[in-house]
């Protein structure tokens, strides 16, 4: 039992199955059980069409799997979805465009029915956990990329969600821009200790950010490898040139079967 | 002459050059017409002589001078149509908002909506007009159908074109219906519920004045008509003509200022350096 | 499972509006619009009195037809070319030609009702036949109609390539005619059917009023109006009913021609 505290989702023989408009069935998903910690930050890599995506909308009840058990902190997803145990971040910001960046990070605030001083002081405080306080009465057309992105983050974080769900956050960005939105990301999970499901196709990026890798494989999509990334924190750009982290990008690399 | 060289290059001045090139061609017709033609303000009188009746204080109708007649008539006309407009705008919203609301609605109506697109409604407003019974009424009715559909299919639009994304993560806030359409899906259609209203705004003063030729009253196209079959001098047709396709113009205009307003957040586009 | 719901789906979305439709015309033919409306027969004649009268006086409808839609095609065609070699001239000579093109712009804003006596006194003098001279008339108004909504997007189409496309027409070293039929005017073709989609019907609704105006007595808006005022309902209605036949029908054509140039681009 006490194993089991500090699992906080546990995914058990997970499978999808789609029917396609000519009544087909297409395998998205077959057999994937993953543990993630608590606190842990865990990537699912793998090519387009390994499935990937559709496990993250899974454990955030946006689709239900055809076969399989979940909990979420021993929760069923909807539950867990009810009572705002994760935030989500989108391959795009997903703004409001007619709000300003303040307003769009006191949005799922205003929707929880927070009082408009607490709103406020939190939309506030993640302004400035990813470093945009000066930009708050900005709209988000005025902001490049990047900062589009880091106030996704900071608007997922807001409703004080225990999991923070990211599907490919990064992958719009350019290469210089990615890598100091991973050094910010990698210091909002040290101060905040959210557990991160990441779910990226850059094999490059999962090893540098996560604990734990879990490579998936298409056609069908199935978990083809666990991979423990056992480099010590804090990540420093200085250690994607050493021998070790070649070596688990090569590894995660050969992980992959029938691609 | 670098100054006249940058007053050149503005954005306006193309489209200033455009209308002062059209006020001399009408202008050098006026002329041509002047020399040849017994009643010349029948056919193109010199926009001076407009301008002229327009400033002139002689009375030509009990006690009234030409362009008092016509903004009285306007008035009616352009209040008429602005009741048209304001239903047709509501019914075309709350239209919109049942069919995203409710599918079966949507498969109803939808298909009428576009058949209704492709009826030449202003050619039924006589008919509109016998049925109703009432001409005041009648033009609030045309003038609300023309503004209704323009603004219901845009604004349906709107509610489609909002990416799924934005659903999920109200989806993902638990949110419920009514926080979902107060605060995502109306405001994101916003954008296209102006581009309905820019549409329909002059179709609406049109439907107005066209409604008001059918039969006798108050209203300018009562009085474009009379000035056409030479009830009063030609110059009252000239002016509602002017005036007529000058706030055809504007209306269209002043939804743009709306949505400017309205809008905030789409005057900057301007990115800032990371 | 799955493709019995689709079916249900696609089904439902003909069933219900011609449900719908049936529901609206049986309420008509049994007097229970009368009521909602508070007329009578007379005013709103009944869907089988307006079809007997439309059989009855088939040839003289087909007169006003051809008047009608004679000047719909002749001003459609005219003002979408003319738009269209606005537009170019607009590409061509892009600081002149776009204030140009807000020009004609603000011309669609002007109400019918405003130009059409006013095209009606200028044309006085080009036929001493009142019937050809109050076609032209019409023709022109439906013409300046089209040529706004045609300039506007094509202009669009002409200029909103796809990225690098011009980029890489100029490292063939193509010269600007090549650039124009290679490049420009296919990619402005799906931009002349969203014009067209506005001015078919603009231009079915601007030549019936521009009829009302006209000094010769011709089409299928003139006869509403005259029915109407000598208190000849039914046969007005018949003539509303052939009106929106004229609009549905022109605008089907339309989709069926972009159905087969726009086949292939769609994906």
């Amino acid at each position: 039992m006490s194993a089991n505290t500090s699992t906080e989702i546990m995914l058990k023989d997970i499978g999808m199955v789609y029917k396609t408009n000519d009544n087909r069935d297409v395998t998205a998903l077959t057999g994937v059980s993953i543990d993630i910690q608590k606190g842990e930050f865990v990537s699912l890599v793998g090519p387009s069409g390994c499935g990937k995506t559709t496990l993250l909308r899974i454990i955030a009840d946006l689709l239900t799997p055809t076969s399989g058990e979940i909990s979420i902190a021993g929760e069923t997803p909807r539950q867990a979805r009810l009572k705002r145990r994760y935030g989500i971040v989108f391959q795009s910001a997903v703004l409001y465009e007619w709000r300003t960046v303040k307003k769009n990070i006191m949005m799922p605030l205003e929707i929880m029915h927070v009082p408009v001083k607490e709103r406020e002081e939190r939309a506030m405080k993640m302004l400035e956990l990813v470093g945009l306080s000066e930009f708050a009465n900005h709209y988000p057309n005025q902001l490049s990329g990047g900062m589009q992105q880091r106030v996704g983050i900071a608007r997922a974080l807001a409703v004080q969600p225990e999991i923070l769900l990211m599907d490919e956050p990064f992958s719009a960005l350019d290469e210089f821009t990615r890598e100091k939105l991973h050094a910010d990301l990698l210091k909002i999970w040290r101060k905040t200790n959210k557990t991160i499901v990441f779910v990226t196709h850059n094999i490059q990026e999962s090893v540098f950010l996560s604990d734990k890798i879990c490579v998936l494989s298409p056609h069908p999509g199935r978990l083809s490898a666990v991979v423990d990334i056992d480099l010590p924190r804090p990540r420093t750009m200085e250690m994607k040139n050493t021998v070790e982290f070649t070596n688990l990008v090569a590894k995660v690399r050969n992980s992959f079967e029938g691609v | 002459m670098n100054k006249l060289k940058r007053l050149t290059e503005t954005k306006y001045f193309m489209t200033v050059l455009w209308i002062v090139i059209i006020i001399a061609l009408w202008e050098i017709f006026a002329f041509i017409v002047a020399a040849t033609k017994r009643t010349p303000e029948n056919i193109l009188p010199h926009l001076t002589g407009i301008m002229e009746s327009v400033m002139s204080d002689r009375t030509i109708n009990g006690g009234q001078t030409a362009i008092q007649m016509v903004m009285e008539n306007a008035a009616a006309t352009l209040s008429r149509a602005g009741i048209g407009y304001v239903v047709g705008i509501v019914c075309g919203f709350v239209l919109a908002l049942l069919m995203s609301l409710w599918k079966p609605i949507e498969k109803i109506a939808f298909p009428y909506l576009m058949l209704i697109q492709m009826i030449p409604i202003l050619g039924m407003a006589p008919i509109i007009n016998a049925l109703t019974g009432d001409i005041a009424v009648s033009r609030v009715a045309i003038a609300a159908i023309l503004t209704f559909y323009p603004v219901a299919t845009n604004t349906l639009a709107g509610f489609k074109a909002v990416q799924r994304e934005k659903h999920e993560l109200m989806y993902s806030y638990a949110a419920n219906k009514f926080q979902i359409y107060t605060k995502t899906m109306i405001p994101a259609c916003i954008p296209y519920f102006f581009t309905g209203l820019k549409i329909s705004a002059p179709m609406a003063i049109t439907a107005s004045i066209l409604v008001d030729t059918l039969q006798g009253g108050i209203g300018l196209g009562c009085l474009l008509s009379q000035a056409l079959k030479g009830a009063m001098t030609r110059y009252v047709f000239w002016q509602i003509v002017f005036f007529s396709a000058i706030i055809g113009i504007l209306s269209f205009s002043v939804m743009g200022l709306l949505e400017y307003i309205l809008c905030p957040y789409k005057r900057t586009s301007k990115k800032e350096k990371e | 499972m799955t493709k019995r719901k689709l079916n249900f789906d696609s089904a439902t979305s003909l069933l219900y509006p011609l449900i719908f439709g049936i529901v609206i015309l049986m309420m008509w033919q049994c007097g229970v619009l009368h009521s909602i409306f508070r007329t009578d027969e007379y005013i709103l004649p009944y869907p089988t009195r307006i079809f007997r009268i439309i059989i009855e006086n088939f040839d003289k409808i087909l007169e006003n037809v051809n008047s009608s839609v004679f000047v719909i095609i002749i001003g459609l065609a005219a003002g979408s070319v003319l738009g269209y070699i606005a537009a170019i001239g607009a590409t061509v000579s892009p600081k002149f030609g776009k204030g140009g093109l807000t020009v004609i712009s603000a011309f669609n804003a002007i109400p019918i009702v405003a130009m059409a006596p006013v095209i009606m006194n200028w044309t006085k003098d080009v036929s001493s036949d009142a019937e050809v001279r109050s076609t032209v008339a019409k023709i022109i108004v439906v013409t300046l109609m089209c040529m706004a909504s045609m300039s506007i997007n094509a202009h669009r189409g002409l200029n909103e390539l796809k990225p690098f496309s011009l980029d890489l027409m100029k490292s063939y070293a193509a010269d600007n005619k090549t650039v124009f039929l290679k490049l420009r005017f296919p990619n402005s073709i799906p931009y002349i059917f969203t014009a067209l989609k506005v001015s078919v019907p603009g231009s079915v609704i601007t030549a019936l009023v521009s009829e009302y105006f006209a000094e010769y007595r011709a089409g299928v808006g003139r006869q509403i109006r005259e029915n109407i005022l000598i208190a000849q309902y039914s046969t007005a209605w018949a003539y509303i009913v052939v009106a929106c036949l004229i609009g549905i029908i022109l605008f089907a054509l339309l989709l069926a021609a972009e159905g087969i140039f726009l086949k292939r681009r769609k994906s």
